[in-house]
C-alpha cells in the first residue's frame, strides 16, 4: 500500500469520533489489562510458584517481616522491588528475565542459596528505597541504647551503610545469625584436658597441646632454604608488586598445618576474654608494652562464624591486631615464641620449592572466571578442587583442613580458604627496595605502613587471587564501616569475612626477633581487664 | 479563520506575559539585592518575640534539682503565662528540696509532700506524678538519663545547659532529641542568649549578610572564682562531691563545659556549623577543691579553616570578660547590641527600652531566662514544638572537645570525640564512698 494511503488509514481513529471512542477503550481496557498482569505477577503466590526456594516462604514467615509481633505482613516485592515509579517496572522486568532464564535453562536444585543469602548476593536484590519507604522514622520511642548507637553512627555514614548490612535477616529468619551465649566455651566433655603444652626439643614437626583445654593442633617443621620471591614477568594475570623478583633466604621454622581454628580461637578467647572492657586506643597501646597482663577480645558482635559452624574451621573476622595478640598468648602459655609469618616466609611455605604460580600444576588461565571462555565454559574445577578452595569450588564458605591435599611442605590451605595476616606492613615497592642479585635474608617488609600484607586468597577470591606471588593488603577502615559500636572494635571486623591467619613458631635457639617490635613474651598471662583509670 | 484567530490571541498572551514578567525580573533584580542588607538594619527587632505566653489548659510542672538554678527556673516558668503551675519537686537533698519548696511557697504554689520526692530516683517520681512539663536542673551528669526518661514518658522539657559531661552522654541526649522530635515533643536547653532579643536582631541582621562572610569568631568567659563547699563533717565522698558538683569533672563537665558552652554555643548558632577539630590549653591555678582546671584556651578549627578563639577563666583578680565577637568580609559585630564597619563606623545598634528619664537601659524588655520558658510554653500551647536538645547537644561536644584537647594537650577532632566511649563518674549511685580520686590532668608527656 502507497505510505500516504497507509498513514491515512492507521490516523483513522484520531480523526474520526466513532473511531477515536472505539480506540481510546481499547487502550484504556489495556491499560486495565497491563495493570492486572503487573499485579498478579508481584503477588506472593506468583513468587513462590516456581518451587524453586520453597525455603525463602518458610523462612519469611517467620521473619519480623511476617507480622511475628506487629501482625502486619511485608510482602515479597515490597523489599525485593524498588518501591515504584520506573525503576519498579524497569528492576520487575530484568528480575522477572533472569528468573525465567534461570528456571528453565539452569538446574535449579544446583542453586547455592547459601550463598545467594549473603550480604554482597542480597545488595543486588533489595532496595534500601524500599526499607526507608516505611522505616521512615529511625529514633522511635522503643529503640534500645544499642539501637540509639547503631542508628546514630547509620546517620553519620548517610548513604555509605546499607540497612541490610546489620539488619540482614530481618526478612527471612535464620537462627544461626544470633551471636550464641556459648561462644568461647569449648565443648571438653569427652576428651583428655591438656595440662601441659607438649616438648620441643628437636627441629622438627609436633603436635602442640593447649594447656587448659583439650585443643591440640599440627606445626609442620619448615626446613631453611633460598627461593625466587615473587612471580616472572610472563605469569598471566601478574601485577606489578610482586616483582621485581628476588633471591630470598629463609632460615628454618615451624608452621601451623592449617589456619587457626575456631577451636583453638576460642581457647584464647575463653582465657583471656575482656566482657565489657574498653576498646580505648590507649588500650590497643597498652597490650602490646604490656604482654605479662595479656588481655583479650571482646565479644564479638553477631555471629562470627557466619552461620558455617566452628570446631576445625579456620577462625576469621578478627582483626590483625587480634592475631598478633593471640600469638602472645599462645607463646605465654605453651612457653615457645609463636608468631605471626613474615611475607617471606609464607610465601616460601606455599610454594613449597615450586617455581610456578601455583604449587599444582595448572594455570591462572584455567581456573580464573574472568574470561569469556570460563564464563561461558566454566572454570577446569577438577583441577583446582583438590587443592584449593576458592570462589568456583567452596560453596561460599570456609572449609576444614581435611577437604584439600597438602603442598609440598605438608601444608594444607595455603592456597584459598581464608586470606591470611602476615606482621609484614604492606608496600607496593617492598620488592623493590632491595637490589636484585644476592640473596636477603629474612627480609621482614617495611618499617612502617599503613596497612599489613595477608596473603593466599579465600573461599571468596577468584584463582588469579591465590597464586602463590599474589600479594593483599588489609582495608583497616573499610573492614570496619558497619561497626556500630563506639569506638569501633579493635578485635573483631564487622566488613571482612574472609580473613584468618596461621601462625609461625621460632624454634628455640634460633636468634629471630619478632618484628613489629612486640617484646618476648614471658610468664603468666592474666585473664583480668586493663587497669582502671579515671581516663578523661 | 476562528482557529488562527485564537492562536494569535494565545501568542499575544504568552508573549504579553513574558514581556511583563522580564521587565519585573530585570527592575526588580537590582533592587532586590540590593534590599536585605540595607532593609534588615532597620527593620523593627523583637517581631517575633512574645511578652507572655498565650493562655490554653493548665500546664503542670515538675521540677527536678531543687538547687538555685532549679529554684529560679521554677519562677521564671510561673511568670512566662497564665495557668501555670509547679506541682512536683525532685532532689536527692532533703534541705534543697524544702528551701525550693518554701519559695514556691511564698509565692502561693503549695506543693503537698506526697508530690516531694528526695533521692536518686526522685526524677522518675516527679515524671510520674502527672505533671506536662519537667524542668531538669541537676548537675549535668545526670541530665541525659533524666532527659531520656521524660521523652520515653512524653514530657515536654526544659533542661539547663550544659546537656551532658560526656560523649556517651551527649550522644544519649542526640538519640532522645531524636525520639522526641517526631512525637512532637518541646525541649528548650537554657542557652538564653538564643532567646535574648538583643542577640537575635543581631543574628538576624548578621544572617542577612549585613557583614560579609563571617572569617573568624572569638569567645570569652573570664570570672571570679565560682563558689565551692568544703566538705563538712559526716559527709560521705558521694555527698561530698554532690553539694560541691560545679568543682566535680565527672558532675559538671568542668567550668569550659558548665559554663563557657554559653559562648561557645552562640558562634556556633552565628557561623552555622561546628568545628572540625581543637588544640587547647588549660591549667588549675588556685581552684580550692575538686579536680578541675580554672582556666581554659581552646584554638577551635573549622573544616574550611576558619577559627575561633574561645578562653574562659575562674580567678579572682583578673581581667574579666563575658562576650562573644565574630569578625566578617564587611565588618565585625558583638553578636549582641552592635554591628560595626571594618573601619569601625556603627552599622546598627540594638535599640535598648529606655527607663524613667529617656535613657537607654541596657537591658532587653523581657529576661531571657523568662523568655525561654515564654517561647516553652507558647510553643506547646500553639502545638508549634521547638527542639534545642540536638543543637545543645552539639555545642556540648564542642565544649568537651575543647576539655579533652586541654587535659591531653593532644589535637581533638569532632569525630573521635562524637565516637568516643568515655564515660565519666560511678556506675551506681548511692550516697557512699566514690572511687573517684581528685586527680588533675597534666597533658603531654616528659
Amino acid at each position: 500500500m502507497p505510505a500516504k494511503r497507509l498513514l491515512r488509514l492507521l490516523s483513522l481513529p484520531f480523526r474520526l469520533l466513532r473511531y477515536r471512542l472505539v480506540f481510546g477503550a481499547l487502550v484504556a481496557f489495556g491499560l486495565v489489562l497491563a495493570h492486572h498482569a503487573d499485579k498478579s505477577t508481584s503477588s506472593d503466590d506468583f513468587c513462590a510458584s516456581c518451587h524453586v526456594h520453597p525455603q525463602a516462604s518458610a523462612s519469611w514467615k517467620l521473619s519480623t517481616h511476617y507480622g511475628v509481633e506487629s501482625g502486619v505482613v511485608v510482602h515479597c516485592v515490597e523489599c525485593h522491588l524498588p518501591p515504584g515509579g520506573l525503576a519498579y517496572y524497569w528492576e520487575k522486568a530484568r528480575h522477572g528475565l533472569r528468573d525465567a532464564y534461570g528456571s528453565l535453562f539452569t538446574d535449579t536444585s544446583q542453586i547455592d542459596w547459601e550463598a545467594r543469602s549473603s550480604l554482597e548476593h542480597a545488595l543486588t536484590y533489595t532496595y534500601e528505597e524500599s526499607c526507608t519507604r516505611c522505616h521512615q522514622n529511625l529514633f522511635p520511642l522503643n529503640l534500645s541504647p544499642k539501637g540509639d548507637e547503631a542508628h546514630l553512627h547509620y546517620s553519620r555514614k548517610a548513604g555509605e551503610l546499607p540497612c541490610i548490612n546489620c539488619h540482614l535477616h530481618s526478612g527471612h529468619y535464620d537462627e544461626r545469625a544470633t551471636q550464641p551465649e556459648s561462644f568461647g566455651e569449648l565443648s571438653t566433655a569427652t576428651r583428655e584436658i591438656f595440662t601441659e603444652p607438649a616438648p620441643l626439643a628437636r627441629f622438627e614437626s609436633f603436635v602442640e597441646h593447649i594447656p587448659g583445654t583439650s585443643v591440640s593442633f599440627e606445626m609442620i617443621a619448615i626446613p631453611g632454604g633460598e627461593f625466587l620471591m615473587g612471580s616472572p614477568q610472563h605469569e598471566a594475570y601478574r601485577r606489578a608488586d610482586e616483582g621485581p623478583v628476588r633471591r630470598v633466604r629463609v632460615s628454618r621454622f615451624l608452621m601451623g598445618k592449617s589456619e587457626v581454628t575456631w577451636d583453638e580461637y576460642q581457647a584464647f578467647y575463653a582465657q583471656t576474654a575482656a566482657k565489657g572492657q574498653r576498646n580505648t586506643r590507649a588500650l590497643a597501646e597498652d597490650t602490646r608494652r604490656k604482654v605479662d597482663a595479656i588481655s583479650g577480645a571482646t565479644p564479638p558482635y553477631g555471629n562470627p562464624d557466619q552461620g558455617w559452624g566452628k570446631g576445625s574451621r579456620p577462625a576469621i573476622t578478627m582483626t590483625h591486631h587480634a592475631a598478633t595478640v593471640y600469638c602472645q598468648w599462645l607463646s605465654a602459655v605453651t612457653g615457645k615464641s609463636y608468631r605471626l609469618p613474615t611475607e617471606a616466609e609464607w610465601e616460601y611455605a606455599c610454594r613449597g620449592g615450586t617455581p610456578g604460580p601455583y604449587f599444582f600444576p595448572g594455570s591462572p588461565r584455567d581456573f580464573t572466571s574472568e574470561t569469556l571462555w570460563n564464563k561461558i565454559f566454566g572454570v577446569d574445577l577438577d583441577a583446582i578442587a583438590p587443592y584449593a578452595v576458592v570462589d568456583s569450588t567452596s560453596g561460599g564458605k570456609t572449609h576444614p583442613p581435611d577437604k584439600v591435599k597438602a603442598n609440598p611442605f605438608g601444608l594444607l590451605h595455603m592456597t584459598g580458604n581464608v586470606r591470611e595476616f602476615c606482621s609484614d606492613w604492606y608496600s607496593a615497592e617492598a620488592y623493590a627496595t632491595h637490589p636484585g642479585g644476592h640473596a636477603i635474608t629474612d627480609p621482614r617488609g617495611p618499617e612502617s605502613g599503613k596497612e599489613h600484607v595477608i596473603r593466599g586468597g579465600s573461599y571468596a577470591s577468584d584463582a588469579i587471587a591465590v597464586r602463590s606471588a599474589a600479594r593483599d593488603a588489609t582495608r583497616h577502615s573499610a573492614w570496619l564501616m558497619t561497626d556500630p559500636q563506639n569506638p569501633k572494635s579493635i578485635w573483631w571486623y564487622s566488613d571482612c569475612r574472609d580473613v584468618g591467619f596461621r601462625i609461625v613458631c621460632e624454634f628455640h635457639g634460633d636468634l629471630v626477633q619478632p618484628p613489629g617490635g612486640a617484646a618476648r613474651p614471658g610468664g603468666s598471662p592474666s585473664p583480668s581487664g586493663s587497669p582502671e583509670g579515671a581516663n578523661r | 479563520m476562528k482557529e488562527q484567530e485564537r492562536a494569535l490571541s494565545r501568542r499575544q498572551f504568552v508573549g504579553g506575559a513574558a514581556g511583563t514578567l522580564g521587565a519585573m525580573m530585570l527592575a526588580g533584580g537590582k533592587t532586590a539585592r540590593a534590599e536585605p542588607a540595607a532593609a534588615i538594619l532597620t527593620a523593627p527587632q523583637d517581631a517575633a518575640f512574645l511578652d507572655r505566653a498565650p493562655d490554653g489548659p493548665p500546664l503542670k510542672a515538675g521540677v527536678v534539682g531543687c538547687g538555685g538554678r532549679g529554684t529560679g527556673a521554677a519562677e521564671d516558668f510561673l511568670d512566662a503565662g497564665p495557668n501555670l503551675q509547679i506541682t512536683a519537686l525532685g532532689d536527692v537533698f532533703a534541705d534543697r528540696l524544702q528551701s525550693c519548696r518554701e519559695t514556691l511557697a511564698a509565692r502561693g504554689q503549695e506543693i503537698p509532700d506526697s508530690r516531694c520526692f528526695v533521692g536518686f530516683d526522685a526524677y522518675q517520681k516527679v515524671i510520674a506524678s502527672g505533671v506536662n512539663v519537667v524542668l531538669l536542673a541537676t548537675p549535668p551528669h545526670f541530665r541525659p538519663e533524666h532527659f531520656a526518661a521524660c521523652v520515653a514518658a512524653r514530657k515536654h522539657v526544659f533542661m539547663e545547659k550544659p546537656v551532658a559531661v560526656d560523649p556517651v552522654g551527649i550522644r544519649s541526649v542526640i538519640s532522645s532529641a531524636r525520639k522526641g522530635q517526631t512525637i512532637g515533643l518541646c525541649a528548650v536547653t537554657g542557652t538564653q542568649r538564643r532567646h535574648q532579643r538583643d542577640y537575635v536582631a543581631a543574628y538576624q541582621r548578621i544572617k542577612a549578610g549585613t557583614i560579609g562572610e563571617l572569617v573568624a569568631g572569638y569567645c570569652y568567659w573570664n570570672q571570679d572564682q565560682l563558689w565551692f563547699r568544703t566538705r563538712e563533717e559526716g559527709w560521705s565522698d558521694m555527698e561530698a562531691m554532690l553539694r560541691d558538683w560545679v568543682n566535680w569533672c565527672w558532675l559538671s563537665g568542668d567550668h569550659i563545659v558548665e559554663q563557657h558552652v554559653h559562648n561557645i554555643d552562640v558562634i556556633n548558632w552565628f557561623l552555622g556549623k561546628y568545628p572540625a577539630r581543637a588544640v587547647a590549653c588549660g591549667a588549675r591555678h588556685r581552684r580550692p577543691t575538686g579536680d578541675q582546671y580554672d582556666m581554659f584556651s581552646v584554638d577551635f578549627v573549622y573544616d574550611d579553616g576558619r577559627h575561633l578563639s574561645s578562653m574562659c577563666r575562674q580567678i579572682s583578680g583578673c581581667e574579666n570578660n563575658v562576650s562573644e565577637f565574630v569578625v566578617g568580609t564587611k565588618g565585625a559585630s558583638n553578636c549582641r547590641n552592635k554591628i560595626y564597619k571594618l573601619d569601625g563606623t556603627a552599622l546598627w545598634e540594638y535599640d535598648y527600652p529606655k527607663d524613667a528619664s529617656g535613657q537607654p537601659t541596657g537591658q532587653v524588655a523581657i529576661s531571657p531566662y523568662k523568655q525561654e520558658h515564654i517561647d516553652l510554653v507558647t510553643a506547646i500551647r500553639t502545638g508549634k514544638p521547638i527542639n534545642e536538645a540536638e543543637t545543645t547537644a552539639n555545642s556540648t561536644l564542642v565544649a568537651i572537645m575543647g576539655r579533652i584537647a586541654a587535659y591531653t594537650g593532644r589535637q581533638v577532632t569532632w569525630e573521635e570525640a562524637m565516637t568516643s566511649d568515655l564515660r565519666l563518674g560511678p556506675t551506681t549511685y548511692e550516697m557512699g564512698p566514690v572511687n573517684i580520686e581528685a586527680e588533675i590532668p597534666v597533658p603531654g608527656q616528659a
